[in-house]
């Protein structure tokens, strides 16, 4: 009745119904790509890096093969085939409706069903060649001899655990871009408080350090530079 | 007896949580009271924050003589000695206790007590402000509650300590459905995050109590269908802020299995804090402000049994 993620069909997936228009699924896809942002502070704690990627991947495949209709066609016969006629009634959320919709069957594996698609997908681009595993050390106590976690403490903590910034930004599912503003402070080029902490939380996770002392620390740096106190 | 009758058949209970202190859970429920009090609706605010009560102060109310620990100490009878009126029509409170000192931690005696007065009283409705954390009793009373809502703010300690809330809650009202004491054991296991099982999510629980008792498997998968928390995002600035409800409540329902309604948001504002400092109501001295204008649509949200959609917002 309940189902993983893994096991979402693509309407699933995109939360959208069976007979959804190709209106509705550009829209469902905009949306869904919003919700699944890979920088978004509401996934990282549930889902790891390497998740929310293959998340964002079969978002795109399923957008890909709903989205024509050729191909659309052939994964709607392959989901009838695997006995589980999708939900007919439209509009409703689809939360709602999958509780209410088919008795357990054997589910459909979108890794399988999708390679087999592709093979008849004109339109497909390849797929990206898959992610190294980067492994996330469990957090560390900071070491007492660092005194200030400033931009440049963290490149150098970064370049000594030789990291490169590509990786960290694998790691982290930050943009290249805002681990360089990172470590050289370029405050005004980095986005919202909120978001910052987030990202630091990452970047400390990925350098194996607990976070709060290192985020603390830098936003501090930021206030005084951002957010100085008002003058009386 | 009528009279009892009569309160327990209209009467909706919500319960405003988070996991976190200072997110704005006591602003909400003052406002969220006073806005339901406008509609001509009686409604009864229990500030149910047994560590920290401050929900007099959202109100622009100094500390009340009478309070929830006169009741909880037994130096009155019943919960009606300890409510008093506010100035506005409609509103009465009962304020937190100020001197109990295990007042966060009542025992299970008065506990129970505290939730057998609050289902006989009359109100409309009657909002719970809890206090920070997810520790057993605010799950309680939050599970006791008709609408569960959840306070976040829009950044990653306040969403990771809701995900806990979420989860803490869910197994908790498991537990309290199951019989078989293995069932419940394995709860307890699965509550600790680095469990040995493997069991990470209310799925893989679901998924390993189905294979030992098919049936209660059967019986906690509804369970999950009809836990449904509701969720405010405080102290929005930007539309990627609003977004965050919608990526929890579907991180929630593809994560969790869980089902989380998005009511919406409430803006940032400065006119906030200046109502607080000038001991006046939010809604009362700006009523027509961005913030309480949110709160308003959230009300609304929950009258109609309606959430917040994307397509309001793009
Ligand atoms: N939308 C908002 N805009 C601006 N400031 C806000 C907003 N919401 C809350 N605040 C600020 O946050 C402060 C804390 O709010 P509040 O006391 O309601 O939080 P709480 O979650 O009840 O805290 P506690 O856990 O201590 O009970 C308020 O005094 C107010 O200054
Ligand atoms: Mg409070």
């Amino acid at each position: 009745m309940i189902k993983k993620i893994e096991d979402l069909n693509y309407y699933e997936l995109l939360e959208i119904s069976t007979d959804a228009s190709s209106q509705d699924i550009h829209r469902a896809y905009d949306r869904i790509r919003k919700i699944y942002e890979p920088n978004s502070i509401a996934l990282y704690s549930l889902f790891s890096a390497e998740e929310t990627t293959s998340i964002n991947q079969r978002i795109e495949d399923a957008y890909r093969t709903l989205v024509y209709e050729e191909s659309r066609k052939r994964y709607d016969a392959l989901l009838r085939q695997s006995h589980q006629p999708p939900p007919a009634t439209a509009a409703a959320p689809l939360a709602e409706k999958r509780y209410q919709a088919q008795p357990v069957q054997p589910s459909l594996s979108l890794h399988s069903d999708n390679r087999y698609l592709k093979n008849a997908e004109p339109a497909q681009e390849p797929l990206p060649p898959p992610m190294p595993a980067v492994v996330i050390p469990t957090p560390q106590p900071i070491p007492p001899t660092i005194t200030e976690f400033t931009g440049s403490v963290l490149k150098a903590l970064r370049e000594q655990r030789s990291i490169t910034v590509r990786t960290l930004a694998d790691m982290t599912k930050l943009g290249t871009r805002y681990i360089d503003f990172i470590e050289a402070e370029s405050f005004s080029k980095l986005p919202a408080r909120p978001y910052l902490r987030g990202f630091l939380v990452l970047y400390a996770k990925a350098l194996g350090y607990e976070s709060e002392r290192l985020v603390n620390e830098y936003l501090k740096r930021y206030d005084a530079v951002m957010n100085p106190p008002k003058q009386k | 007896m009528i009279e009892i009758q009569d309160a327990l058949r209209k009467k909706e209970i919500w319960a405003v949580g988070g996991g976190k202190g200072g997110i704005g859970k006591s602003l909400i429920t003052g406002n969220i009271g006073i806005t339901l009090a406008r509609l001509k609706k009686r409604v009864l605010l229990v500030d149910a924050d047994l560590g920290g009560a401050n929900l007099h102060t959202t109100l622009g109310i100094g500390v009340p003589e009478m309070t929830l620990s006169d009741f909880l100490n037994r130096r009155v009878e019943t919960i009606q000695e300890v409510i008093i009126k506010t100035s506005i029509p409609n509103l009465s409170l009962v304020s937190g206790a100020q001197d109990f000192l295990d007042a966060a931690n009542p025992n299970f005696a008065q506990k129970a007590r505290l939730l057998r007065h609050l289902e006989t009283l009359d109100a409309d409705y009657i909002l719970l402000d809890l206090g920070a954390g997810t520790s057993f009793n605010i799950l309680d009373f939050f599970l006791f509650a008709d609408h569960g809502i959840l306070v976040v703010l829009p950044e990653p300690t306040a969403i990771e300590n809701a995900y806990r809330f979420i989860k803490s809650a869910f197994y908790r009202r498991f537990k309290k459905v199951v019989s078989s004491q293995n069932i419940k054991d394995l709860i307890d296991a699965a509550m600790d995050q680095k469990n040995s099982m493997g069991i990470r999510t209310p799925y893989d629980l679901i998924e390993r109590i189905k294979q030992l008792e098919p049936e209660s498997g059967e019986g906690l998968e509804l369970e999950m269908m009809k836990f449904r928390p509701k969720l405010i995002v405080n102290q929005v600035r930007t539309k990627n802020d609003i977004q965050i409800g919608f990526s929890m409540k579907s991180a929630c329902q593809k994560y969790f299995g869980i089902n989380l309604e998005y009511l919406g948001y409430v803006e940032y504002d400065d006119c906030v804090w200046q109502s607080i400092r000038s001991k006046r109501p939010l809604a009362i001295e700006y009523p027509y402000s961005r913030p309480a204008r949110c709160i308003e649509r959230i009300v609304h949200n929950v009258l109609r049994k309606e959430q917040l959609t994307a397509s309001m917002l793009y």
